[in-house]
């Protein structure tokens, strides 16, 4: 057992006093079941922001507190009511093997497979070459590499792999020049934003996808991909001029000395196959209309029978941003079934809102959330209600389910203020290399520019692609 | 013996043999010559014959496995040939060979117990002369084996002598090796001190001048302050260390970093109490700095002395500039002995006890060397906080050093051995160039006309001790 | 003051302990530094280290000391529980191939530092036997890398990865 800090304390408290609470107020409009499954997302709210456990152990208890008081087979609803028609347990359970969760480990297991094979390096170092020699334009290098990864494996190794490379470069450029903040920052920058490519990209994004689809909205990983990659491209290149501008380098040309070569083991060989076929039909989704998850149990097969991951490889795995992700998405469920998120959604006044405006407080919420909590955290938290406000009807035609959630989630991606905001900028920080207040300036910059760009997005080219 | 009857004179007997064949046809007929170079038998035949030589002579011949052969014995008138064969029937083991054409009485075996008793007169005569063959013999053997084993004798005698020389050439080359080892370490000191002077002289004044860039003489600047007490602040141990940044910490609250910290725990009070006074006017990290640069500056000097003293006792303890007998102090020899080793005997419980002695004619590096043998064997031997005392006194007409230990001693088996040459309990490969053994030691107190012993003490431990006649050079 | 991954020094001689510590003052922010003079006193600071909660990341260790000796201190510390995992390193102009042998085979020495030193070598030896010890220990390497060796520290992100989440 570890001892907690005063702010643990402090949540473990309001966290339980938030669950227990709702059973002593009968709150007008508000089910029994509603009541009870106000107290949970008081309770996961609280636990999620105030980490008195971590947070993936909040999302198990999370699923845990919804069987036991909200599934038919727990303590309260043997029967349906007038007003709750109870799920049964495995609705709960089932999120921990949901789809997208299937789809995040196949992806797990070719990130890692590749990081084994050094296949994640070895691409950095074929496609750094054609960016040559001038600083601005090894950072922009350093930028498509990086964001080109991340929206494959995960952004935190991501960036753990591209400080490998950049920390040597850094250590030959000169003290005094910007270059080396530049540098420092560009990497978990560009692995946030490359992150909101892909719906394995970053876990906000399986939140997303996996409330959707308990909508009965199924996104295709292509469709995805043409939503978010324009986004993601005007994003990076215009952080890329961000930082070219507020750490404007001095040195005229920098070296990348990166040796190595292809392993070209039968294994790694194998993988490589596996890695491009996988991609390719997901890619192409639309074409043959396989579903994403069952193609991601191709590398999942291939690989552990063929022994290219071993069983230390699979122990390895991150499980418990597995189990964040289903418990985001199983509070989802109970939030909409119980008329929770309904009557949270009434009780306030939209209709004095725009579409504009509830789009742009959207983006903007889920920006500053983000910035101080986990991005899954944020998006399971906010998800619910938009899909609510969404279904509701009461926010106007032009609200649609799915771009309110995407908006949602892409905001989630573009929080990169602090160095809490994201592992990556906790990286990219503990390198010593540049201050919190020169990632704070950028960050606050790339997360004013991202707000306006999500909502041109959301109104302008999203309907278009959905229609 | 008695006279008359026993004929041992070979010469008479063949007189009467001779007279008695010339009385008889039958036995002369007996008579053979042989021409020389005749082979009258071959080692490993039967001897039908017995021969007994008349005139002439003849030789007999061993021939061994090896093929060589040996001549045996020269056979003379009077003398019988094939005797050994003859009386035990067995092969032959010599050849023999005419020298000068002989005359000789062959005598067949069958025939040689009829011819003693058919003629009496030759009876006595032929036994007394088998008598005399044998005895003369016997002798001859008797004789050999003596000589052989004086033979023996002497070789052994010149065996040893060679061995013994040898060992002398061992010994006397490894003291010169060893000498050489002496005189290069000494021409080596002599160099290293010199050069090694230099740079500490450059320290030391180094340290005195950097001293006086900070020194401007207003007494109450609190900076100069500090330097001041820097410069004569003593370092401070862990423990009090440790002790005294619990307090700092609670003094100076508002000081957070542990390296601060520990630097006021290493402070004297004084300085403590200046920062107290004037931190307010004066940055704490500034008067910090300046009481850091006195301790380094003090640091350095320290440090520089050292040196320079190490090389003093470096160099005296070598007394290469001196290999020639003086009348010396033996107690400067072992301080200057101990400085040297203080390394090994840094944490040994070295108890001292140099009581006066008057100068004597020594040579002092030599001696020195056997010092630090017996110190040297000592520390390899004795555990931590082992305890070793070093006394002297003089009992006249001898300077007696004593230096003994409470490590195990030395054992019974081999304590009359340790002064040998070449006697080591160690393994090969001496440290320090010194362990150069005991023998050596030895050797040096004997050429002051002194002497050594090793004993274990009752109480445990061993006990060196030497005694040096007091002479004038 | 728990969860701190202290350097022990051990020297008896107070100036060179001096000189030491000052040369590693700059890893002080992030390695806390504790002396001791002897070996017995080394003993008493690592259990008193280990019971407040911390742990010892690195000893230098003089040869020649007070009672035990620098190598039997270190082979004493190698086999216990608590410092198994310390970074072991003999500073020293003293030790004998003998000692140092021992100290390799027994101790598991991880370095030896002759003296005089240098304080770019002596910052570099530092740097790579705490970055030793924190991968070893799979320890969160965020906090150290802008002290510690950020390449390797980086590289052991890419074995133990931080999650996103």
């Amino acid at each position: 057992m570890t001892t907690f800090t005063k702010k643990q304390w402090i949540g473990l408290a309001l966290g339980l006093i938030g669950l227990i609470a709702p059973f002593f107020f009968n709150i007008e409009g508000l089910s029994e079941a509603g009541h009870i499954g106000l107290g949970i997302f008081f309770l996961a709210a609280v636990f999620w922001m105030l980490e008195p456990v971590p947070i993936y152990a909040t999302s198990v208890l999370v699923i845990f507190l919804q069987i036991l008081l909200l599934s038919k087979e727990g303590l309260i609803f043997s029967t349906p009511t007038d007003f709750y028609n109870p799920d049964s347990y495995t609705a709960f359970i089932g999120t921990l093997a949901s789809p997208i969760i299937i789809l995040f480990l196949g992806g797990f297991v070719l990130a890692d497979a590749a990081v084994k094979y050094n296949l994640d390096r070895n691409l950095t170092r074929i496609l750094l070459k054609p960016f040559g020699d001038k600083p601005k334009y090894i950072v922009l290098g350093l930028m498509v590499v990086t964001a080109l990864l991340s929206a494959f494996m995960s952004n935190t190794a991501t960036t753990a792999m591209m400080m490998t490379v950049i920390i040597p470069i850094i250590a030959r450029i000169d003290k005094s020049d910007p270059l080396r903040i530049g540098l420092a920052l560009c990497i978990p920058f560009a692995a946030n934003i490359g992150g909101m490519a892909t719906p394995i990209g970053t876990p906000p994004n399986a939140v997303v996808i996996g409330t959707l689809s308990n909508q009965g909205i199924n996104i295709p990983f292509g469709d995805w991909m043409i939503l978010a990659t324009p986004l993601v491209i005007i994003v990076l290149f215009l952080t890329w001029l961000l930082l070219l501008f507020m750490f404007k380098p001095s040195t005229e040309s920098i070296q990348l000395d990166m040796s190595g070569r292809f392993n070209t083991s039968g294994n790694a060989v194998l993988l490589y196959l596996v890695f491009a076929v996988t991609v390719l039909l997901w890619v192409s989704e639309s074409l043959h209309g396989m579903k994403s998850a069952i193609i991601a149990l191709i590398p999942v097969v291939v690989l552990s029978v063929t022994k290219v991951i071993t069983k230390e490889d699979i122990r390895k795995l991150p499980w418990e941003v597995l189990w964040l992700v289903a418990g985001g998405i199983s509070l989802g469920i109970s939030m909409k079934n119980t008329g929770l998120a309904e009557w949270i959604v009434t009780s306030i006044e939209w209709t004095s809102f725009g579409t504009i405006t509830m789009i742009v407080a959207f983006s903007a919420v889920a920006i500053i959330m983000s910035n101080f909590l986990s991005n899954t955290v944020t998006a399971t938290l906010l998800i619910p209600l938009a899909v609510s406000l969404a279904t509701s009807g009461i926010a106007g035609e032009g609200f649609n389910l799915i771009i309110i959630s995407v908006v949602i989630g892409m905001s989630a991606s573009l929080a990169m203020v602090l160095p809490i905001s994201t592992p990556p900028n906790a990286i990219a920080i503990s390198t010593g290399t540049l201050e919190t207040k020169n990632m704070a300036k950028a960050g606050f910059v790339i997360g004013v520019f991202g707000i306006a760009l999500v909502t041109l997005y959301a109104i302008f080219y999203w309907p278009i692609m959905l229609n | 013996m008695k006279s008359g009857f026993i004929l041992n004179d070979r010469k008479t007997i063949l007189r009467f043999i001779q007279r008695a064949i010339d009385d008889n046809e039958e036995l002369k007929a007996h008579v053979v010559k042989l021409k020389k170079g005749t082979i009258v038998f071959k080692q490993g035949e039967k001897l039908p014959f017995l021969y007994l030589l008349l005139e002439g002579s003849a030789k007999l011949t061993h021939t061994r496995h090896d093929g060589s052969s040996l001549d045996l014995v020269k056979l003379e008138p009077g003398h019988f040939v094939g005797l050994v064969a003859f009386t035990t029937g067995n092969a032959s083991l010599t050849t023999c060979s005419v020298l000068d054409d002989v005359t000789a009485l062959k005598i067949e075996q069958r025939e040689f117990e009829q011819y003693v008793n058919d003629h009496p007169r030759l009876r006595h005569p032929l036994q007394q002369l088998m008598m005399n063959n044998m005895t003369d013999r016997f002798l001859k053997n008797v004789e050999l084996e003596s000589r052989m084993n004086s033979l023996n004798k002497e070789l052994e005698k010149e065996g040893e002598e060679l061995k013994n020389a040898y060992q002398q050439l061992e010994d006397s080359h490894q003291r010169l090796v060893h000498q050489e080892k002496m005189a290069t370490l000494g021409e080596l000191v002599a160099g290293f001190a010199h050069e090694v002077n230099n740079p500490a002289a450059a320290l030391l004044r180094s340290s005195e001048a950097l001293k006086e860039n900070f020194v401007h003489s207003s007494k109450n600047d609190p900076l100069e302050l500090m330097f001041r007490i820097g410069l004569e602040s003593e370092p401070v141990s862990s423990v009090d260390v440790r002790n005294r940044m619990l307090v700092m910490q609670k003094q100076f609250p508002f000081v957070n970093d542990r390296s601060t910290v520990r630097k006021l725990a290493q402070m004297p009070d004084k300085a403590i109490e200046i920062i107290d006074s004037s931190r307010k006017k004066i940055p704490i990290d500034q008067l910090i700095q300046q009481f850091e640069s006195g301790k380094l500056i003090h640091n350095i000097k320290v440090a520089s002395e050292r040196i320079a003293n190490l090389v003093k006792s470096l160099k005296s303890y070598s007394r290469q500039d001196n290999n020639e007998a003086d009348m010396i102090d033996i107690r400067l020899g072992i301080q200057d002995t101990i400085l040297i080793l203080s390394n090994r005997i840094k944490y040994l419980d070295l108890n001292l006890n140099l009581g006066d002695l008057p100068l004597t004619c020594g040579r002092m590096g030599e001696l020195n060397q056997v010092w630090t043998n017996i110190i040297v064997n000592a520390c390899d031997v004795l555990p931590k906080k082992g305890h070793l005392e070093i006394s002297c006194q003089f009992e006249k007409p001898f300077i007696k050093v004593i230096i003994s230990d409470n490590g195990p001693g030395i054992a019974e088996n081999i304590i009359d051995r340790i002064f040998e040459p070449n006697f080591t309990t160690k393994n090969q490969g001496a440290e320090f160039g010194l362990g150069l053994g005991l023998a050596i030691s030895n050797e040096i107190i004997r050429k002051h006309g002194g002497k050594i012993t090793a004993s274990n003490k009752k109480e445990g431990g061993a006990k060196f001790e030497i005694s040096i006649p007091v002479k004038n050079c | 003051m728990e969860n701190q991954i202290f350097i022990l020094v051990v020297e008896d001689e107070l100036e060179v302990m001096d000189a030491l510590v000052n040369d590693l003052e700059e890893f002080e922010t992030h390695f806390p530094i504790e002396i001791a003079n002897s070996a017995a006193e080394a003993e008493q600071v690592v259990q008193h280290i280990i019971d407040s909660g911390s742990t010892v990341g690195l000893i230098l260790c003089d040869h020649v000391l007070p009672g035990k000796n620098g190598v039997d201190l270190l082979i004493e510390l190698q086999n216990e529980n608590k410092t198994k995992d310390s970074r072991k390193v003999l500073v020293t102009g003293q030790a004998g191939l003998e000692d140092t042998v021992q100290a390799v085979n027994k101790a598991h020495l991880n370095h030896y530092i002759a003296k005089p030193w240098s304080k770019e070598a002596l910052h570099d030896v530092v740097i790579q036997q705490l970055t030793d010890y924190v991968i070893r220990r799979k320890l969160n390497p965020l906090p150290y890398m802008s002290i510690l060796d950020a390449g390797r520290l980086a590289e052991s992100l890419r074995d133990n990865p931080l999650t996103d989440h």
